[in-house]
C-alpha cells in the first residue's frame, strides 16, 4: 500500500536507475535484457548478492524499452564512459550486440558474458544453461509421468528468439524417444501469459483429449492450466524458468514441472568470476549448467525469497558445469 | 444515393453509408466463418463459437473505448499500457483488502485518470494525441516496471474470477458485458447530441468548433472514456488470467488498433462505428481462432494477420463512394 501511495502521489517519475560516484574499490555493471520478465530479476538478485559478499558494488543497466538493441547498445557507450572495474553482461540479442561488446573490449574493460551467449566478442568467461537440455530433460520428465504415451501439444515462445528454437527443439527431441506420444499442435504463445491462454482454449476446441501440455516458458504454462481450469479439464502441463509462481503452482498440484534456469546461480556465478579476475585469482572460463527439473518431490530449496537464497561456494560452483 | 462531400454532421444520410459498409465486414466475417466450418469439423460448435466471443471481447473492451477517439481524428497509443497498470494497482487492491468491488473501482478509476491526462495534455496543452499518448505509454510503463519490479501478482478470489472467466445462463459473463457496452456505445455515437458532436469534431473540428460545439470538453470525454474502457479490460484481464504482470498489455494496442481499422473507422476522423469495432475485433478473432484449429505453422500466423489488416483496410477505401 505504501507503493501505492508513492504512485499517487508521483505519477510522472519514471523507473531511474540509482547511479552511485565510483569510489575506489570495485564497481561492476550489470547489464540485463528487460525489467519485465522475473527471470532477469532472479540475475541480478543473484549479482547482487555475489558482490556483496565479496564486498564489491554493482550498477545495473536495464533496457527502459525490453530487449532494445539500440538502447542497450547506448547504455555501453554510457558505461565506457564510466569506466566500471568489470562487467557482467547478457545481450539482449546474441548477435546483434557484438559490435558492442567489441567496443567493451576496446575499452579494456574485463567482461563476463552470463546466459545468452554472445556471437563475438572477447570474454573473460560464459556462464549459462543449456536451452535444449532444458527443454529436453524437462520434457522427458513430463512423458516419464504420462507412462511415454498421450496426446500432447507445445506452445512455443517468440518466433526465432534463441532460447524458444532451442526449448522447442528439446520438447520435439523427447517425443522422438516416446513413439507413444502424439503431437496434436505446436503452436506460438510468443512467451505472453494471454496469448497461451486464448491458444489452448482454441486447441481445447478441436481436442477432445490433451494430456500433457509443454510450454516453452512459466507464464505460458500458467496461461494454459487457467484455460485448463476454465474448461474444467486436466492435463500435466510444464514450464521452463523455475519462477516463484511456477514453484507455488508446483506445489498446489496445478503443474507438473518447470525446467529451472537458474537465473541467481548465473547471476552468482557471473559476479563472482567477473570480480576473481580482477583480484587475479583462478576462474573457470566455461560454465554451464546442469538442467534441473524442479517438481513436487524437489521444489523445497526453491521456496525461498529470492533475497534469502545464498550464492554457491567456490567449490560448489566447479561441480556445478556439465562441460 | 451517395454525398460527394463530407457530411458536416452525419444524419440518416451517412449513416445508411455506415450501415453499406458495416454490412460488408458482416459479410467478410461470415465467410470467414464458412470457410473455417468447411475447413474443419471443430469450429462450428458451441464451445467454439463461445469460446471465440469471449476472446473477442477482451478486444472489444479497449477498441470500443479507442473508437471514440479515432472518430475525433486522435489516436490513443498508451491503452496498453494502461491496461497494465490499472491491473496491478487493482490487483494490489484486491489483494490488501480482499474486496473485488474495490478492486474494480480502482481498475476504471486508474484507467480513466490516465485517460483524463491524455485528455488535457491533447486540450490544455494542445499536444498532438499521437506524441500525447506515446509519451504517456512510455511513462506507464516504466512506473508499472518500477511498481511490479520484475515480479508477477497471481491468485485472486474466486469470486472475482468469475467476472472474465465466469457463465450465466450458459454463455460467458464477459460476452454480456459486451453486448451491454456494444449497445451503449452504439446508442451513444448514433442517437445522443454529444456522440454526433464527436462525429463532427473528426470530421471537421474547425467547423465543429465555429459551430459553438465544446470541442475541448468533448475531447477529454473520448480520452476519459478511451482510459476507462482500458480499465474495464484490466479487471477482465486479472479475472481470466488470475494474474497481473508489468507487461500484460504489452501486446494490446495494436491489436486494438487493427480491430479499429478493419471495422472501417477512419484514421482521419468523422467515420465508423462501434459496431464495426465490434466486427473489426470479431474477424481479428476468428483469424487467430481458425489458425489455432488449423494449426497453421507459427512462422507464418503474424503474416496472414498483417495480410488481413492490409486486405480490410483497401477494400474499405475500395467500397466507399466518396474519396476521402
Amino acid at each position: 500500500m505504501k507503493r501505492l501511495a508513492v504512485i499517487a502521489a508521483t505519477m510522472l517519475c519514471s523507473a531511474a536507475l540509482t547511479s552511485h560516484a565510483f569510489a575506489d574499490g570495485e564497481t561492476l555493471a550489470v547489464f540485463t535484457k528487460n525489467q519485465t520478465n522475473p527471470y532477469f530479476q532472479t540475475v541480478r538478485v543473484g549479482a547482487d548478492a555475489a558482490a556483496k559478499a565479496m564486498k564489491a558494488k554493482t550498477l545495473h543497466y536495464i533496457p527502459t524499452k525490453p530487449d532494445s538493441i539500440p538502447e542497450q547498445l547506448s547504455q555501453i557507450e554510457d558505461v565506457i564512459v564510466k569506466k566500471p572495474s568489470a562487467i557482467v553482461f547478457i545481450p539482449v540479442d546474441y548477435k546483434a550486440m557484438v559490435p558492442g561488446v567489441e567496443k567493451i573490449n576496446d575499452a579494456k574493460i574485463p567482461v563476463v558474458n552470463v546466459t545468452d551467449r554472445s556471437a563475438g566478442g572477447k570474454f573473460v568467461a560464459f556462464v549459462g544453461a543449456d536451452d535444449y537440455s532444458l527443454g529436453l530433460e524437462t520434457a522427458r520428465f513430463m512423458l516419464k509421468s504420462l507412462g511415454g504415451k498421450g496426446n500432447v501439444v507445445i506452445i512455443e515462445g517468440v518466433k526465432g528468439s534463441l532460447t524458444s528454437i532451442d526449448r522447442v527443439r528439446g520438447f520435439n527431441d523427447a517425443l522422438k524417444e516416446n513413439p507413444g506420444a502424439k503431437l496434436l499442435a505446436s503452436q506460438p504463445g510468443n512467451y505472453q501469459r494471454l496469448q497461451a491462454l486464448q491458444v489452448m482454449e482454441n486447441l481445447m476446441q478441436s481436442n477432445s483429449k490433451i494430456d500433457g501440455v509443454l510450454a516453452a516458458n512459466d507464464a505460458m504454462a500458467i496461461g494454459a492450466i487457467e484455460a485448463l481450469e476454465g474448461a474444467n479439464r486436466k492435463a500435466a502441463v510444464i514450464g521452463v524458468n523455475g519462477t516463484k509462481e511456477a514453484i507455488d503452482a508446483i506445489k498446489s498440484g496445478k503443474l507438473l514441472a518447470t525446467g529451472d534456469y537458474n537465473g541467481f546461480v548465473q547471476g552468482c556465478l557471473g559476479m563472482t568470476i567477473a570480480i576473481r579476475s580482477l583480484r587475479n585469482e583462478p576462474v573457470i572460463t566455461e560454465i554451464v549448467l546442469k538442467p534441473t527439473v524442479i517438481s513436487k518431490e524437489n521444489y523445497q530449496p526453491y521456496d525461498v525469497p529470492l533475497e534469502s537464497r545464498a550464492c554457491p561456494t567456490w567449490d560448489e560452483a566447479s561441480k556445478l558445469n556439465t562441460k | 444515393m451517395t454525398d460527394m462531400s463530407k457530411p458536416m454532421s452525419p444524419g440518416r444520410f451517412a449513416l445508411s453509408e455506415e450501415m453499406i459498409q458495416v454490412f460488408y465486414r458482416l459479410l467478410a466475417a461470415f465467410l470467414i466463418c464458412a470457410a473455417l466450418t468447411v475447413l474443419t469439423e471443430s469450429f462450428f460448435s458451441l464451445g467454439n463459437i463461445l469460446n471465440v466471443l469471449r476472446q473477442t471481447s477482451l478486444l472489444f473492451f479497449i477498441a470500443a473505448g479507442l473508437t471514440l477517439v479515432v472518430l475525433t481524428g486522435g489516436l490513443d497509443l498508451s491503452i496498453g499500457a494502461n491496461v497494465a497498470i490499472s491491473a496491478c494497482i487493482a490487483g494490489t487492491v484486491i489483494h490488501q483488502t480482499g474486496s473485488p468491488a474495490l478492486g474494480v473501482l480502482t481498475g476504471i478509476g486508474v484507467g480513466a485518470t490516465v485517460g483524463l491526462l491524455n485528455g488535457l495534455m491533447v486540450t490544455v496543452l494542445r499536444i498532438p494525441s499521437f506524441i500525447a499518448t506515446y509519451g504517456m505509454l512510455w511513462v506507464l510503463h516504466g512506473v508499472t516496471y518500477w511498481y511490479m519490479a520484475g515480479e508477477t501478482m497471481h491468485g485472486f478470489p474466486a469470486g472475482f474470477r468469475q467476472i472474465g472467466s465466469g457463465y450465466f445462463l450458459g454463455l460467458p459473463i464477459p460476452v454480456y458485458l459486451m453486448v451491454g457496452f456494444l449497445a451503449i456505445g452504439s446508442i451513444f455515437a448514433q442517437r445522443t447530441t454529444w456522440g454526433q458532436e464527436i462525429y463532427a469534431i473528426g470530421a471537421n473540428p474547425v467547423a465543429a468548433r465555429l459551430s459553438g460545439i465544446p470541442v475541448a470538453s468533448r475531447l477529454l470525454l473520448v480520452y476519459v472514456v478511451s482510459g476507462a474502457m482500458a480499465g474495464l479490460a484490466s479487471i477482465i484481464f486479472l479475472a481470466r488470467l488470475n494474474s497481473a504482470e508489468a507487461d500484460i498489455g504489452e501486446t494490446l494496442t495494436l491489436p486494438a488498433i487493427a480491430a479499429v481499422l478493419i471495422g472501417g473507422t477512419s484514421l482521419f476522423g468523422g467515420l465508423g462505428t462501434v459496431f464495426g469495432t465490434f466486427v473489426g475485433a470479431l474477424i481479428l478473432t476468428l483469424v487467430l481462432n481458425g489458425m489455432n484449429l488449423l494449426s497453421v505453422s507459427a512462422s507464418w500466423q503474424p503474416l496472414v494477420t498483417g495480410v488481413i489488416v492490409i486486405l480490410a483496410v483497401w477494400l474499405d477505401m475500395k467500397t466507399r463512394h466518396h474519396a476521402r
